[in-house]
């Protein structure tokens, strides 16, 4: 790699041990990646508090580390947002009626906040989850080079707000303001090679999240190009996002004429034709559902909804559905903590914890490893959380019921599946 | 009369990781998957119905198209700490958090070679990565 006089000079540690060890494994990263150079980050970094000592390498940081450096009231270069806490996933708010542990234990909580407190004094902001950039409010604008590091988010910054990232947030890219500049970095990696047809305008939001399943599977890392889809909401681009990160790892697309690097087809198009297309249509949104949906009673006993964490419009929505009634199973609904605060002032906590459910906030079942209400049958609406839990379950099985939002909470309140997509 | 010579494939890639290292190919056609999909401690996937399904790989090259899902793929760097890591990593193409996982894997690794690796190469074969040429040495088990 090719590094600035600056660079250099922090590589030999003339800006002290910590910035010579990020600049260290920046450098292994890039070599790793066969980038021939650093980029200054002019957008955002995210981070996950909890993964700063392993995902480094050779060069990890510690939380004593951390905490000596926001003693001495060293701050990150660049604006940084709080990801979920991870190794495990921690709930920010609401804990007090989650009913699970160690999370119900005021002392873990009070603990796991605490090491968080070091990354605030350093200057990143507590959004804390998985979708901050609903919350965040200072985006990147198109074409600024940023770090994020969650696969649900990462669409969002390349494909949806035009800004440039690869899936590497870290602490080391906050804390210099540096980051390899390989791949979606580069504009011609930004272009797509697959061309993908929707055989109908996409209207519901679980349409949006199977169809974003079939496209990632479709394209696998590549970018793809899709037409005929309609004109999606931002809850259907989040929950597209994180599908198109579960069924493949697709991190940039285009719509034409709707996302910002699209306004026509062959603009976005690299080279002279498309490498493969495809039409998806209700036939690959169906098979996507039938892989989805592995229970084999109708018998639900927890129902998870939040993944990516629920916008204010998605708890408004359930809470809505869910006044004056009575959950007869275990029911999780899960936001980011700036959205709990919206929920808290508009009703909708009390409304969710008068029908006997739970509103939290920060984490998810998958990221708790297994905290969550005893269940055989787990439900929910989202195709990411509906696919992974089965691993995190492993090797017990758990059985899935997934489907529309209203599924769901027509289930919690029956402790019956009835899925709307469910064959007859 | 003397049994034929085994078949040898030579590949040239991009090195990701240094070092050198061989051992039995395990070959997955599809994507990995991290985070809930996978056993750090056990060294193995454990999303059903993939071909690898609680197939160990501790001390295999572990030869695979790319990932899928979530960043939680740094998983399969994170075996290490649980010494069920593979010996070596060959992909057809990489992307950045499987950079970070090899990085944290410390096995060879090399991507982008002059051919698929997961058409080239059947589990079973004996492959020997050498992470510092960029070069894989397969040797056909038939």
């Amino acid at each position: 790699m090719q590094l600035n006089d600056e660079e250099k000079r922090i590589l030999d540690g003339a800006q002290g041990y910590m910035a010579q060890k990020c600049m260290k494994f920046l450098v292994a990263y890039g070599e790793a990646a066969g980038a021939e150079r650093l980029v200054d980050i002019n957008g955002t970094v995210d981070i996950h508090p909890g993964s700063l000592s392993w995902v480094a390498g050779e060069f990890p940081i510690t939380q004593e580390e951390i905490e000596e450096l926001a003693r001495k009231g060293e701050r990150f270069k660049v604006p940084t947002y709080g990801n979920k806490p991870v190794n495990p996933g921690l709930i920010i708010d609401g804990w007090e009626t989650c009913g699970t542990r160690p999370n119900n234990d005021p002392e873990y909580h009070k603990r796991r906040m605490q090491s968080i407190k070091p990354l605030i004094q350093m200057g990143m902001v507590p959004t804390l989850s998985c979708d901050y950039y609903l919350v965040g409010t200072f985006w990147p604008t198109k074409g600024q080079h940023c770090s994020w590091g969650e696969s649900s988010a990462i669409p969002w910054c390349n494909a949806v707000l035009g800004a440039r990232t690869n899936f590497d947030g870290c602490f080391q890219a906050a804390y210099l303001g540096k980051i390899p500049y390989h791949d979606l970095h580069v504009p011609e990696r930004r272009l797509a090679t697959i061309l993908v047809e929707s055989e109908s305008v996409l209207k519901s939001d679980m349409e949006y999240d199977l169809f974003g399943w079939a496209v990632g599977e479709f394209c696998g890392m590549e970018v793809p190009t899709l037409v005929g889809v309609g004109s999606p909401r931002t809850n259907q681009l989040v929950k597209m996002n994180s599908a198109l990160c579960t069924g493949g790892q697709v991190r940039m697309y285009h719509i034409v004429g709707v996302t910002p690097e699209a306004p026509t087809l062959e603009a976005t198009r690299r080279g002279a034709k498309w490498a493969k297309q495809t039409v998806i249509g209700k036939k690959e949104l169906r098979a996507v559902y039938d892989l989805l949906n592995t229970a084999k009673t109708d018998d639900v006993d927890f129902v998870y909804l939040g993944c990516p964490h629920y916008s204010i419009e998605e708890v408004q929505r359930v809470a809505r559905l869910l006044e004056g009634k009575k959950c007869r199973i275990a029911t999780w609904v899960m936001t980011n903590p700036a959205t709990y605060q919206l929920a808290e002032m508009m009703g909708y906590r009390d409304i969710i914890e008068t029908a006997g459910a739970s509103l939290l906030s920060g984490t998810c079942a998958c990221e708790l490893r297994g905290e969550y209400p005893p269940a055989q049958v787990f439900a929910t609406d989202a195709a990411k959380q509906a696919y992974y839990i089965k691993g995190h379950a492993h090797p017990k099985e758990l059985g899935v019921c997934y489907g529309t939002t209203e599924d769901c909470v027509r289930a919690a309140v029956t402790g019956k599946w009835q899925g709307e997509w469910r064959e007859a | 009369m003397s049994e034929p010579a085994p078949r040898k494939i030579v590949l040239k890639g991009r090195a990701v990781i240094g070092g050198v290292a061989e051992g039995e190919a395990l070959v997955s056609d599809r994507p990995l998957m991290g985070w809930g999909m996978v056993n750090d401690k056990m060294g193995y996937t454990v999303e059903k119905g993939h071909p690898l399904y609680e197939v160990p790989f501790k001390g295999k090259v572990l030869v695979f198209p790319g990932m899928r899902g979530s960043g939680g793929f740094i998983m399969y760097g994170r075996t290490r700490a649980f010494d069920t890591h593979p010996a070596a990593f060959v992909y057809t193409r990489g992307n950045s958090v499987m950079y970070l996982a090899s990085m944290n894997a410390k096995v060879p690794t090399i991507t982008d070679l002059d051919g698929d690796p997961v058409e080239l190469i059947d589990t079973g074969d004996w492959v020997r990565v050498d992470g510092d040429k960029g070069i894989v040495e397969v040797t056909k088990k038939r």
